[in-house]
């Protein structure tokens, strides 16, 4: 009884909060996308006008597929990029770990308009990779090399998302009983065997954290794709926003919106089979 | 008598002139009178001892964003929107009707630009600004300036045309460049103009969404062509040195206006005919052509206007205006969502 | 094993260049005599900084982020806490639904949940938009971040703890207080440093629930019309990352002063 009471002092604040300025609104925006208009009388009337458009238009399902794959690249490369550095410092950093983590993770703390405007500069065509290039002789002056293309979206939230990344996976690894190696090698394992037997499937939690903390916003992005993606690097997220922010038609953007929730939240409970949600955050 | 005041925590016979209100305006940035106190002159002069206080601004960066607002009702008492977006305004009944004559120097607006801000028969708008958008060619990238809105098609500028993220425009200048009427294009033309845009992919090197872009992308060689320009982007490109031209195509270059609406419940009516009544002085609307290259919709401020600017906006042959210049009219909600779905549509094809 | 060590640190130290090398360009450019990001450089100049300290605007958009982030980061921290122990520490009917939920704001664009906001503030109940608006909006994105980052220290250490305490005459939440928060602390403080980093830089949802006060996203995308004023920005965006540096570099050593008085804490 006690406990119960203990429980409800702990939670009412969070959940009545959640409630009221989380999912009241959320239900009230999800309704929109039965709705004909944003506005005025228009926002009582109730239609699937928006769902039948929507499906029949193979361009905004063909970009929505193409984010999708374009999300997950980027986050399996960014885990691939981040996984090192964390089993580094969680292994073999000793006392120094938490400062050189401290200092991977500082660049995030620079505004992302102005890390994304920078590597707008890096990319260019006169800019600093290009004319680096033509120093070494490795590129012809003025062609424009990386920037506005698929390409430089990726390496661009790469850029942005490897420090957010590795934090989850040397979280990870620093719950592994450093005792369990120990035990591996003593039962005959080599490195090699130890690292795939053992590190590996018990990072696995803190990796797959950090794939979804990549994965899920980067479906939604608007604002990377738009300054260095040019015309085949723009992503779902641009059209969801030219709905709300362009059209003023909230009901399409909603159901974008909806469609978008529903593409992250497929892989999401694919791999909630696998492992618990709950041990995704580390419970 | 106010420095011997100056101590005290309240004050209520102060003898300079402070305002009892406070006007609310939803306004892009760039033209904070707190800023820029010469674009409202006689306003900004008269409450300067608390302009601050007496103009509170909130800002949009879309006009959307300004629609979404008024709808929500933030409280503002005068916006700032583009033509385009007036009719929505008055069918929803977020702006009121204008009392012209409260106004001293409306007498000098220039009438066309005054007749687009009239709905029902009734002045709604007061037309402030006004300006161009063409196409801006780095002249010694390419080999051939081009003279017409098809020649964004050209194959000789491939992979060096940027154009703006902006359904309005595209939809505007595809439709000139297929000699459609761009207000009054059929279904099959829309699919036409749908079809054109998408087959300009391959000259395109990215679609520029912010003014700062519009500088960047000419100046580093990246782009040759930069379509939807406005001139002020022109203006700065060639007093930093660029071999730059700002092109009057064969169809006519496009042309915006915008301007205030009065808030259908703003609190305060006398100070909101005030200050738009300063925002339309000859020195004030001189002072805004001065610094942004606007044309100023009082033409009687042109004697204080830069010859140059007047020379290169060809603000003395105003009158000529909505001939030679394709400007802007207003969407109806549906029309405007279709052009958004059209352009988007045009966005996420291959 | 000392190959693996050169390998790793190797690897740490380009990977290091390769987040810190279009910083480094910033800086670089905020003393650059010229307005645009772009090679050649033209000349050193401070103009920029000498500017930004009469940009009142920007300044006072700088603050309002901040304190909108403070508060905003404070509350996300309280909230998310407390749900993070009973989450942790008990079993409970629906426990599963509220880690869904609690977890969806994460996956949600902040777009969607800035217009939903805007409904209710404006059209369902009425609340004037403000810096209170962009802050409540911050907090409900920034309860899932904590709820992660407590969580997984929570997870860490045993529940006897608490138990021992209560065992001494502490009442439960006066081990809360005594033996469970001071054990978070580190975790805690992450949790804040990481919302408020995360408010500081939001801004697709901040445009819909900014009042007439602008946050400091908001003001410089606002400011991007401006082509002129950009080197302002990146100048304040250098003063940012040493003003960083150094709170990490005080952290850092204040946790080095500390770290003296508890080497041994893992044996509690």
């Amino acid at each position: 009884m006690e406990q119960n009471g203990r429980i409800a002092i702990l939670l009412t604040p969070t959940v009545l909060f959640l409630i009221g300025l989380f999912l009241i609104p959320l239900l009230v925006m999800g309704l929109f996308s039965f709705r004909e208009g944003s506005f005025g009388e228009a926002q009582t009337a109730f239609t699937l006008r928006h769902y039948a458009e929507f499906f029949a238009n193979e361009a905004y399902l063909r970009l929505l597929g193409r984010s999708v794959v374009l999300s997950f690249g980027v986050s399996v490369l960014t885990v691939l990029f981040a996984f090192p550095v964390a089993y580094y410092l969680s292994f073999f950093a000793g006392d120094k770990k938490y400062v050189l983590l401290t200092i991977i993770i500082v660049p995030a703390w620079v505004s992302y308009l102005l890390r994304v405007l920078s590597w707008k500069v890096i990319l260019g065509g006169s800019g600093a990779l290009a004319s680096f290039l033509s120093w070494l002789g490795l590129a012809q002056e003025g062609g424009t090399l990386l920037l506005f293309s698929p390409e430089a979206v990726v390496v661009t939230l790469l850029y942005v998302w490897v420090p957010f990344v590795a934090l989850p996976i040397f979280a990870g690894l620093e719950r592994i009983d450093k005792d369990l190696l120990e035990a591996a090698y003593d039962l005959g394992c080599n490195r090699l065997q130890t690292f795939w037997r053992v590190t590996l499937p018990l990072s696995l939690p803190g990796v797959l954290a950090g794939f979804l903390f990549v994965f899920i916003p980067t479906v939604g992005e608007y604002v990377t794709p738009a300054l260095v993606g040019g015309p085949e690097g723009i992503m779902f997220g641009n059209i969801v926003r030219d709905q709300f922010l362009r059209a003023l038609n909230w009901p399409m953007g909603a159901l974008m919106s909806l469609a978008m929730l529903v593409v992250v939240l497929v892989p999401l409970f694919i791999l909630s089979r696998f492992v618990r949600l709950s041990e995704l955050a580390g419970l | 008598m106010p420095l011997a005041l100056a101590g005290c925590g309240v004050d209520e016979d102060d003898p300079d002139v402070e305002a009892d209100g406070q006007l609310l305006i939803l306004e892009w940035s760039g033209y904070e009178a707190t800023e820029y106190p010469q674009f409202y002159a006689p306003f900004t002069e008269k409450y300067a001892n608390n302009l601050d206080e007496v103009v509170e601004y909130s800002f949009f960066a879309d006009d959307a964003e300004a629609l979404a607002k008024m709808q929500s009702d933030i409280g503002a008492d005068l916006v700032h929107p583009c033509n385009s977006w007036w009719q929505l305004y008055v069918d929803n009944g977020l702006v009121q009707p204008l009392d012209t004559s409260r106004l001293s120097n409306w007498d000098k607006i220039q009438n066309d630009l005054a007749a687009m801000g009239q709905f029902n028969g009734q002045q709604y708008f007061v037309p402030w600004e006004w300006g161009y958008e063409s196409m801006l060619v780095r002249a010694d990238l390419v080999e051939e300036l081009p003279d017409a809105w098809l020649d964004l098609w050209d194959p000789q500028y491939a992979g060096h045309v940027a154009i703006w993220d902006s359904a309005e425009t595209n939809y505007v200048l595809t439709a000139l460049a297929l000699g459609f009427d761009p207000w009054n294009a059929t279904a099959e033309q829309e699919a036409q103009i749908e079809q054109k845009l998408i087959e300009l992919k391959p000259n395109l090197l990215t679609y520029w969404s912010d003014y700062t872009e519009a500088y960047d992308l000419p100046a580093s060689g990246d782009a040759w062509i930069v379509a939807g320009a406005w001139q002020d982007a022109y203006a700065y490109l060639e007093s930093d040195g660029y071999e730059v031209v700002y092109v009057q195509p064969e169809e006519g270059r496009l042309g915006w206006v915008c301007g205030f609406g009065l808030s259908a419940n703003s609190g305060d009516l006398d100070l909101a005919y005030e200050f738009l009544d300063a925002a339309i002085a000859d020195e004030s609307m001189a002072a805004l052509a001065n610094e942004y290259w606007y044309g100023p919709a009082n033409t009687a401020s042109l004697p204080l206007i830069d010859a140059y600017v007047v020379d290169f906006m060809d603000l003395d042959e105003v009158d000529t205006l909505t001939e030679r210049t394709v400007l802007y009219r207003p969407l109806t909600e549906a029309q405007r969502i279709a052009r958004t779905t059209l352009w988007d549509t045009v966005k996420a094809s291959p | 094993m000392k190959r693996s060590i050169s390998l790793g640190s190797t690897y740490f130290w380009l990977l290091a260049i390769f987040l810190y090398l279009p910083i480094f360009l910033l800086v670089l450019f905020s003393f650059n005599d010229a307005e645009s990001l772009r090679f050649p450089l033209s000349g050193f100049t401070v103009r920029w900084y000498q500017a930004l300290l009469e940009a009142g605007e920007l300044l006072q958009a700088a603050g309002n982020s901040i304190i909108v982030g403070v508060w905003s980061s404070l509350l996300a921290t309280i909230l998310g806490t407390m749900a993070a122990i009973a989450v942790v520490r008990y079993e409970f009917p629906g426990k599963q639904l509220l880690l869904v939920v609690a977890a969806l704001p994460l996956v949600i664009p902040s777009v969607v949940i800035g217009v939903a906001l805007l409904i209710l503030f404006r059209q369902l109940v009425d609340v004037e938009l403000s810096l209170l608006t962009v802050g409540l909006g911050h907090v409900v994105i920034n309860i899932p971040i904590v709820m992660l980052i407590v969580a997984a220290r929570l997870a860490g250490f045993p529940t006897n703890l608490e138990e021992a305490a209560m065992d001494l005459g502490c009442t439960y939440w006066g081990a809360l207080r005594r033996v469970t928060l001071p054990i978070c602390l580190p975790a805690l403080f992450a949790a804040f440093l990481t919302a408020f980093t995360t408010s500081v830089d939001e801004y697709a949802m901040s445009v819909f629930l900014v009042g007439t006060d602008a946050t400091l996203p908001i003001y410089m995308y606002s400011q991007l019309r401006f082509p002129r004023k950009l080197p302002i920005i990146v100048a304040l965006g250098s003063i940012i990352l040493v003003l960083s540096i150094g709170v990490i570099l005080f952290s850092e050593w204040l946790r080095r002063r500390d770290a003296v008085g508890e080497v041994s804490e893992p044996d509690v």
